[in-house]
């Protein structure tokens, strides 16, 4: 294996399995939900795409293109979002408690905080 | 170099998952554990990848194909019975 | 024959049930022609019946195992099917006109002609096992019909107690036919008929014959199992006529008849099947004067009809056997029609008790007519065919009597039993149509439609040119059908009205006489038989043993599975430990067996541990339902990482699927569900506890045992033979769809049956479900939010993509039909669960079933195509192919039956997952199209 691909993918591998950890700590660590919802849904998904790229990089050595892992990034980039809103959503309806109080329903998005 | 960092990067990721698993069996509210699920699943993913770089094996892609869609979907009927109660309606 | 009985009970049902969705009566024009095309099929083999041949035909199927379908006509074969098929016809045109508008004729008549199917089975078998099948068939189609009317409990009484005593008779007769087959060496009727001697010389004799006459006394309402024919009584009266009079219930003597060659001539027979027959005789005679109900009545006499027929088999002489079989074709005849006239006076009066029903004359005269005229050949008065009979079936005891001591009780009993049928055919007439006036009836009786009385003619004219004209009517088939019974030389007879003044003409004389004096001084007599009957018959006895026979097994059930779960998971638990235990002590072998274990690795042991503790706190919280499901979420994953680490990503692919169906299921069910498991403790928790450990350490240490030792299995077969037999590199899937195809054909079946099963006990169900979450807090307003349900949509093509790729590629790498099935599923309950069911069902069908039904065709279709090409059923083929630009790949057959397996698992899941959804009340509440709109 070429030695300059090689460093990349384990700099890709080490990148990744990083931001995968981090969004792991940060949902044991941060204090209230909604910003412990931060951490998985966008460090954990950018970790694994660089984890995707490295190993699309490594089985697309050669003449073949591996195409699988395009298809796990887009899946996870469409769907991380979505999880994300709908668990906002869903700890805005059964009121849990936050440092910074939601905006109030009918008040502008950037109102007033308590 | 590379089973140096794989090696490593797995050791991390499996790290990731317990943590993820501490936050779904303490709570302390439900959508608190199912974010936790969702996580466990995406680190699912993470070790598959990993795993199928160190085997020199593409075996594993189908099932974290299938973990992100399934993962996704069990977020969205939790959520929804959250929400609703009724999830399909 | 083959194809008579499989257009009959295989084609016809679901025609018939088919076409009654295009107009009621097309049920009974379908009805007619099967019954027609049945008896041109057998056309040809009747007529040689007739011509006096025995013909064989036999079906080759599993002949390694003696297992063919094989079948017989002969003479008495031919009766009975004239009767089945002639009868079956006269019973569709009636039974047209007799059912109202809001009876369902599709159903009607695909029991009838599922029943006509069985029956001619039996009358056409030639092995007795198929005959035994054909047989518990007809008891099945008669619980069918007599439960017709499902919605009164008296008809479901009457089927389930008709069932249980004809069940339980058919399990009698097995056991009598299977040692008759060890006996005779053979199970072939031909082998065991020829075999006479040797089987009454066997020392099972009388055992085998009890069971086999414990069948057919069930089956022909013999005393003392006579009760369930009267409660059969609550059928619709097509039925009644139909197997209550001229089929089913004849089965019984058909299989005496049948049998006469090898069993009759010994003193057990002629003491069981002669004693039986008597008292049936009688005791049907008698109480059916005493009935106040038209059919009460008819039914009483039909069993004393049948155990004068039983009777006569029982005396044993061959003009006996001949007089038996010619009472069988006059009482099938005249009680038809009876039963037929009965259903009429039924349907205009709107009642059927003979204390309301009087002079019904005027109101009838051409319906009173037939009914006297059939009601006078049932009492045998001369001219009429029952004369005949009746009079062969006197002289045959008067004959019987000169060799028994006080044998004059013979003669004297069984024209004590002629009074009382010519007292009760009396009543029959003078009661219905003159006896004043009718009483409180809420409507004017008056002649039926036209067509419906075209039957009873045809019955009633039968009787009469039997009656006046028995040598040219109804000799030759006489002749034939004796010669079938007896399968030997015939006794000599003649069927003439006049024999000279024989013993037998003055039994007939005194019963006619008789029965008038009795019926003229009746009232005296139903006084005491009122007082009588207030005792429980047998009926209620029977019935009450059968709720407490219920009751005990209820008790026994209750003894393992009580309300609660864990006491039955408790016995399992014990009892498998205990096996396990003395297993384990008696072979006293090495925990660990020779092979070499695989090191540990880091993912192994990560997701052992993740394992172990999501499943411990799964346990710790499985009060909170909701959580306990999050965490068995995460037990579910980590279980299909397992899979992928050892080498089964099929079974994971499945699993991971499979987790997703049983989460929306269950969130589905929690919907209707307390949110909280009760706080009540166990006091046994402690126990529970202890046993839990135990099972599962000694279940561990059992899977170590096994994993670690070289065990023999059929899987190295199977690894070889994949790609050169199947033609796929994937042999989990070549062994689903190729190698164990049948298997997997018949589990989709099941499949489809229990998403069919659900869809029936979940459909008209709408449940109120909770206004608000279990903390009181309303549910959120929106129903799909944009976000969401925009993204799902882009989701779906990707997601069918997946599902598509991994149906393809199934045959030679992970995948198939069933997980695709499941994948293509879960997409789409995805568009449920973020679009909605309205706009989903807009753009999906509706209607699941026919996805259901287009997979296991084409499952089955694919199987059957292999028998297009002399291969036995679902044999695959497969082909190299090169595509260009796709490269090499295989194509198999089996991939068709694949998709078949794919489609009924969609069919399947999303019919049952939708349905539970759709429970909630006001789920059901179509949007307006503006809603749509939005």
């Amino acid at each position: 294996m070429n030695p300059l691909i090689e460093a990349l993918l384990a700099l890709l591998v080490l990148l990744g399995a990083a931001f995968t950890l981090v969004g792991s700590v940060g949902l044991v660590r941060l204090p209230d939900f909604l910003s412990r919802l931060h951490a998985p849904t966008k460090s954990t998904t950018l970790g694994v795409g660089s984890l995707l790229i490295a190993s699309g990089v490594y089985f697309s050595q050669g003449d073949t293109l591996s195409l699988h892992e395009l298809l796990v990034t887009l899946f996870l980039f469409i769907t991380a979002p979505v999880s994300a809103h709908l668990l906002a959503r869903a700890a805005l309806h059964l009121g849990l408690p936050t440092r910074a109080a939601p905006p109030a329903v009918g008040e502008p998005r950037d109102g007033v905080r308590s | 170099m590379l089973s140096v960092a794989l090696t490593l990067a797995l050791a991390m990721v499996a790290l990731a998952l317990a943590l993820s698993l501490w936050r779904l069996m303490r709570g302390p509210s439900t959508p608190d554990r199912i974010l936790a699920l969702d996580t466990l699943y995406i680190n699912t993913i993470a070790l598959l990848v990993l795993f199928g770089i160190r085997q020199q094996s593409q075996i594993y892609f189908e099932a974290a194909l299938l973990i992100a869609l399934m993962g996704f979907i069990g977020t969205l009927a939790l959520c929804k019975y959250l929400l609703r109660g009724d999830i399909i309606e | 024959m083959l194809l008579a009985i499989l257009l009959t009970l295989v084609v016809g049902p679901p025609l018939v049930a088919w076409l009654a969705r295009f107009g009621r009566l097309n049920a009974a024009w379908g009805a007619g022609a099967v019954t027609l095309a049945a008896a041109y099929a057998l056309w040809p083999a009747l007529q040689g019946a007739m011509a006096g041949e025995t013909q064989l035909q036999r079906i080759a199927w599993l002949s390694a195992q003696g297992l063919d379908l094989h079948f017989r006509l002969d003479g008495l074969g031919l009766l009975f099917v004239l009767l089945i098929l002639g009868i079956g016809l006269l019973v569709i045109l009636y039974a047209r006109y007799y059912l109202t508008s809001r009876d369902s004729m599709g159903r009607f008549y695909a029991y009838l002609l599922l029943f006509m199917g069985a029956m001619l089975g039996v009358v056409l078998s030639e092995n007795l096992i198929q005959l035994l099948i054909f047989w518990e068939l007809t008891s099945l189609a008669s619980f069918l019909l007599i439960s017709y009317w499902q919605g009164r409990s008296d008809a479901r009484n009457g089927a389930r107690m008709a069932l249980a005593i004809t069940g339980a008779g058919g399990l009698a007769l097995l056991g009598g036919f299977l040692l008759l087959g060890e006996m005779a060496g053979s199970y072939e009727l031909s082998v065991v008929l020829a075999s006479g001697e040797s089987i009454r010389a066997h020392p099972l004799y009388t055992p085998m014959l009890v069971l086999i006459l414990l069948g057919v006394f069930t089956k022909s309402a013999q005393f003392p199992f006579h009760f369930w024919l009267p409660n059969a009584m609550a059928a619709p009266t097509p039925v009644s006529a139909y197997l209550h009079s001229a089929t089913m219930v004849k089965a019984g003597v058909f299989l005496l008849a049948r049998l006469f060659p090898a069993l009759s001539g010994t003193p057990e027979w002629s003491w069981l099947v002669g004693g039986a027959g008597l008292v049936t005789l009688l005791v049907g005679a008698v109480v059916a004067l005493f009935q106040h109900d038209l059919k009460g009545l008819l039914a009483y006499s039909t069993i004393s009809h049948l155990g004068l027929i039983t009777l006569l088999f029982g005396i044993g002489t061959p003009l006996a056997a001949v007089a038996g079989v010619f009472h069988i074709i006059n009482h099938a005849t005249f009680k038809a029609s009876l039963f037929m006239a009965a259903g009429i006076i039924d349907h205009e009066c709107g009642s059927r008790d003979m204390r309301y029903i009087n002079g019904l004359w005027k109101y009838m005269p051409h319906t009173a007519i037939l009914a006297i005229i059939a009601s006078a050949a049932m009492a045998g008065v001369p001219l009429l065919n029952g004369f005949l009979s009746k009079e062969m079936f006197f002289a045959e005891a008067v004959g019987a009597a000169t060799q028994l001591r006080l044998g004059w009780l013979l003669p004297a009993a069984v024209t004590l039993a002629g009074i009382f049928a010519v007292a009760y055919s009396l009543r029959f007439i003078h009661d219905v149509f003159w006896n004043g006036e009718p009483i409180g009836l809420d409507r004017t009786p008056h002649e039926p439609p036209r067509w419906m009385k075209v039957p009873v003619e045809l019955l009633v004219i039968l009787c009469l040119a039997v009656g006046i004209f028995p040598s040219y009517v109804v000799e030759p088939l006489l002749r034939v059908a004796a010669s079938g019974v007896l399968q030997g030389p015939m006794p000599s007879f003649s069927l003439a009205l006049w024999h000279g003044l024989s013993p037998a003409m003055w039994m007939s004389v005194i019963a006619l006489v008789g029965g008038i004096s009795l019926y003229i001084a009746r009232a005296p007599l139903f006084e005491i038989y009122a007082r009588l009957a207030e005792r429980p018959g047998m009926y209620r006895r029977a019935h009450h043993l059968l709720e407490r026979l219920y009751l005990w097994a209820g008790a026994v059930t209750r003894l393992s599975t009580p309300e609660r779960l864990p006491h039955m998971a408790l016995w399992v638990l014990l009892f498998a430990m205990t096996l396990a235990l003395t297993g384990a002590l008696q072979a006293g072998a090495e925990l660990q067996g020779g092979r070499t274990l695989l090191p540990m690795d880091l993912l192994g042991v990560v997701t052992t541990l993740v394992l172990a503790l999501a499943a411990i706190a799964t346990v710790l919280l499985y009060r909170q339902r909701l959580v306990a499901l999050t965490l068995l979420g995460a037990v579910g994953l980590v279980v299909s990482l397992i899979f992928v680490r050892f080498s089964a990503p099929d079974l994971a692919l499945t699993q991971l699927s499979v987790e997703v169906v049983s989460i929306v299921l269950l969130l589905l069910a929690l919907y209707f569900l307390p949110q909280q498991e009760s706080r009540a403790t166990s006091p046994w928790v402690v126990r529970d506890l202890l046993i839990a450990l135990l099972a599962g350490i000694g279940m561990a240490l059992l899977t170590f045992a096994v994993l670690s030792r070289e065990g023999q299995s059929i899987s190295g077969f199977f690894l070889e033979q994949a790609l050169p037999g199947g033609g796929g590199a994937n042999v989990v899937n070549v062994i689903l769809v190729d190698f164990r195809g049948f298997d997997t054909l018949g589990e989709i079946t099941v499949l489809a049956l229990a998403a069919l099963g659900i869809y029936g006990m979940l459909d008209g169900i709408k449940l109120q479900g909770p206004e608000a979450d279990s903390d009181g807090r309303r549910w959120d307003p929106d129903l799909y939010p944009p976000v969401v349900a925009t993204l799902s949509r882009l989701l779906l093509p990707l997601a069918l993509l997946v599902s598509m790729f991994i149906l393809m590629r199934g045959h030679q790498l992970p995948g198939g039909g069933f997980i695709a099935g499941l994948i293509t599923a879960v997409a789409l309950v995805m568009q449920y669960l973020a679009n909605g069911v309205a706009w989903t069902q807009a753009r999906l069908p509706r209607n699941h079933h026919w996805l259901i039904t287009l997979g296991l065709s084409l499952a089955t279709a694919t199987g059957l195509g292999s028998l297009l090409f002399a291969h036995p059923f679902l044999t695959s083929t497969f082909q190299h192919l090169h595509w260009p630009l796709v490269g090499d790949f295989e194509l198999a057959s089996a991939m068709l039956f694949d998709l078949g397996v794919y489609l009924v698992v969609v069919g399947a899941t999303l019919l049952i997952l939708v349905n539970i959804g759709l429970m909630h009340r006001e789920s059901h509440t179509p949007l307006t199209d503006a809603e749509e709109e939005v």
